[in-house]
């Protein structure tokens, strides 16, 4: 069963060069974020080069701080890692919970159809068309000193509509298969349907519910953060970018503290995209080829 | 939703036979669009209802006390040394609507909101009404706003277009790549590149501000193109960006039609590219783009709020955040349902106006 998963899994990658590019990239960013701490070791030499003063304000890129120190002496190159790794984890919770909560509804809404769906779409539609970062600033306002779960959870409130209305629609295309029928003929409970038939051939379109809603909250979490609303007690890339432009790293020519930090959520941002661009095109036949070549 | 919902007309046989039980129904089946009208209406006014009043209750179940804040905000601006009286605090509630318990509180608000169009008085600038407070900010977050979507969109429709023609192109698998990587980068990131490039680098363009200030607003040609000349990068960030994902989506509905029999056709009568491209191809692939202008207007709201504030501009979006960060719940709610207002709105019109647009769109089947 493992092995062919595994199979299918590489089969699906070898088809598309998209796919495979986005999952190098993210592959590298996660293990660059597994080793953050190593890194930061290796930089800090014995201390801890994060540390308020642990070198010397403002200093140029150059070799021995790669991307320079910020105003109260901490290395750039040091925080920026860090940062990466809370990114990617804030990344990874929301939009696991996000998926899960958004199958769930999906599955609800998409199986048992009739007024169940009727309410669970409205309600979802309603949530899309919010504009949520009234409500995400609000709710972040409120939320100091939290741990990164709870930011997580928190931005998985607004990111599970976008995964549940993927997946409703491929329910709904697949319920009507006649291998569902068949099931359903030989007595199989709905709950046994919806794992042994249906939820096997989402697989796909859960990732590309996953990778939506991971992109939606690291989006939205580096939002809250350059405007400097984002809650205490949680650094990431974003909380960089608005150090950088309230210390005036902008005028002071300081580019590593904005730039580094931005070049590399865009890359995350393309890299997510390029796995939901991919995945769709290895399983919507309609799409292949569509999305470009 | 309109793909799955059950058909709401039912055409009634017994037509010629008998004289028809109920004449509404019969009226119906006879004007499938004003019954596909009434239902889509229908529809917008649940949605509305229902938005607002998600936006209403989590404001209020925030924790976080207006009052007292505002009572700060009294003792530090106007020295008002000794505590607060009861009074004075109970009158404050009454006004700006907390008084009762939370349901009684939802109805005042959407009876004032509904029929007075009455958002409650502001506390950033009390006592000036929140709409009024609103309005002076919504002309700078329309201007910006939604000239730098439309051309956001008439470019990317263009230039998808022209990618999807000209697919296995180099030119064409460029430019889809890099839509790919950027459609989903916040607008905020361009912006600041351009800011630091133009604005503090160079030192051409105004980082901050939505005009000079030296310069009193009104319609004169200098004000007029300070505003452009302060305007040009803000807004140039949303249209970036913005290009982009359209260029992708476009793209994505235009390669289906390029593969069509009609354009074969065109081709084999001998028309020019450029002439099956713009009233052949382009034709058929515009239209969803329209209902998608709609929905996505919400999205880009949230990017430009933090465009607005990283420029200072006087907009909706600096409004907002000035507003969370004193605890101002009438005009936080204020802005969040002028937007959430606007998207519905814009979304139910152009589906109004779709089957006008497109003969084939039918939605009484």
């Amino acid at each position: 069963m493992t092995m062919r998963i595994l199979t299918a899994v590489v089969r699906t990658i070898r088809n598309s060069r998209r796919l495979a590019a986005g999952l190098i990239i993210l592959g590298v960013m996660v293990l660059l974020a597994l080793f953050s701490p190593l890194i930061v070791n290796a930089i800090g030499n014995g201390k801890d080069p994060i540390e308020v003063a642990a070198y010397e304000k403002w200093l140029v890129p150059g070799p021995g701080h790669l991307l320079g120190t910020d105003q109260f002496g901490r290395d750039v190159f040091a925080m920026v890692m860090k940062a990466l790794s809370v990114s990617l984890q804030i990344g990874a919770i929301a939009g696991i919970i996000s998926t899960v909560v958004g199958v769930i509804v999906a599955f609800v809404a998409g199986y048992k159809g009739g007024w169940i769906d009727g309410i669970l779409s409205t309600f979802t539609g309603i949530l899309l068309v919010i504009p949520t970062f009234p409500l995400l600033i609000a709710l972040s306002a409120y939320a100091k000193n939290v741990t990164l779960f709870q930011v997580g959870v928190m931005i998985s409130i607004f990111a599970w509509p976008f995964a549940a209305k993927t997946i409703r629609s491929q329910v709904l295309s697949l319920r009507t298969r006649p291998y569902v029928d068949l099931a359903r003929v030989s007595k199989a409970r709905d709950l046994e349907i919806i794992v042994t038939e249906l939820l096997p051939n989402l697989l796909p379109f859960i990732g590309v519910g996953f990778a939506s809603s991971a992109l939606g909250a690291i989006f939205g979490l580096v939002g809250l953060e350059v405007i400097g609303l984002g809650p205490g007690g949680v650094v990431d890339l974003g909380q960089i970018i608005y150090n950088a432009i309230t210390t005036g790293a902008l005028t002071l020519g300081a580019w590593p503290m904005f730039v580094v930090p931005i070049v590399l959520l865009t890359l995350l941002f393309a890299a997510l995209n390029m796995v939901n661009i991919g995945l769709e095109e290895v399983y919507n036949p309609r799409l292949r080829g569509v999305a470009g070549e | 939703m309109t793909a799955d919902a059950p058909p709401v007309v039912v055409v009634d046989e017994s037509q010629d036979s008998a004289p028809p039980p109920s004449g509404v129904r019969v009226w119906l089946s006879r004007h499938p669009l004003a019954a596909y009208a009434i239902r889509r209406v229908g529809l917008y006014f649940v949605e509305l209802w229902g938005a607002l009043t998600i936006a209403f209750f989590f404001f209020r179940l925030i924790p976080g006390d207006p009052i007292q804040t505002l009572i700060q905000t009294l003792q530090q601006n106007y020295m008002y040394n000794q505590q607060a009286s009861t009074e004075l605090i109970a009158r404050y509630q009454q006004e700006f609507g907390l008084t009762g318990n939370l349901f009684s509180q939802y109805l005042k608000y959407m009876e004032k909101l509904v029929l007075h169009g009455d958002l409650g008085p502001s506390l950033i600038n009390y006592p000036t009404p929140a709409q009024d407070v609103i309005l002076r900010a919504l002309p700078w977050t329309i201007g910006l706003l939604g000239i730098s979507a439309v051309l956001a969109w008439i470019f990317g429709v263009i230039l998808g277009a022209i990618a999807g023609w000209r697919r296995g192109k180099l030119g064409s698998a460029i430019a889809t790549n890099l839509s790919i990587a950027l459609s989903h980068v916040p607008y905020f990131f361009v912006a600041l590149i351009l800011v630091y490039i133009f604005a503090y680098s160079l030192g051409v363009l105004p980082a901050r501000s939505a005009y000079d200030s030296n310069i009193t607003p009104g319609l004169s040609l200098e004000f007029i193109g300070s505003v452009l000349k302060y305007g040009l990068l803000p807004g140039l960030s949303i249209v970036i960006i913005g290009t982009f994902s359209w260029i992708l989506s476009t793209r994505m509905l235009m390669v289906p039609v390029l593969g069509e029999d009609y354009l074969v056709y065109a081709e084999a009568k001998g028309l020019k590219g450029w002439r099956i491209l713009t009233r052949y191809a382009l034709r058929n692939c515009y239209l969803p783009q329209i209902t998608a202008f709609g929905i996505s207007l919400g999205f880009i709201f949230n990017g430009n709020v933090l465009v607005e504030q990283l420029f200072n501009y006087p907009g909706l979006g600096t409004t907002l955040v000035t507003a969370i960060q004193q605890l101002d719940f009438n005009t936080i709610l204020g802005v969040t349902n002028i937007a959430i207002f606007s998207v519905l709105t814009a979304v139910l019109l152009l589906d109004l106006l779709l089957p006008l647009l497109d003969p084939r769109v039918k939605y009484w089947k």
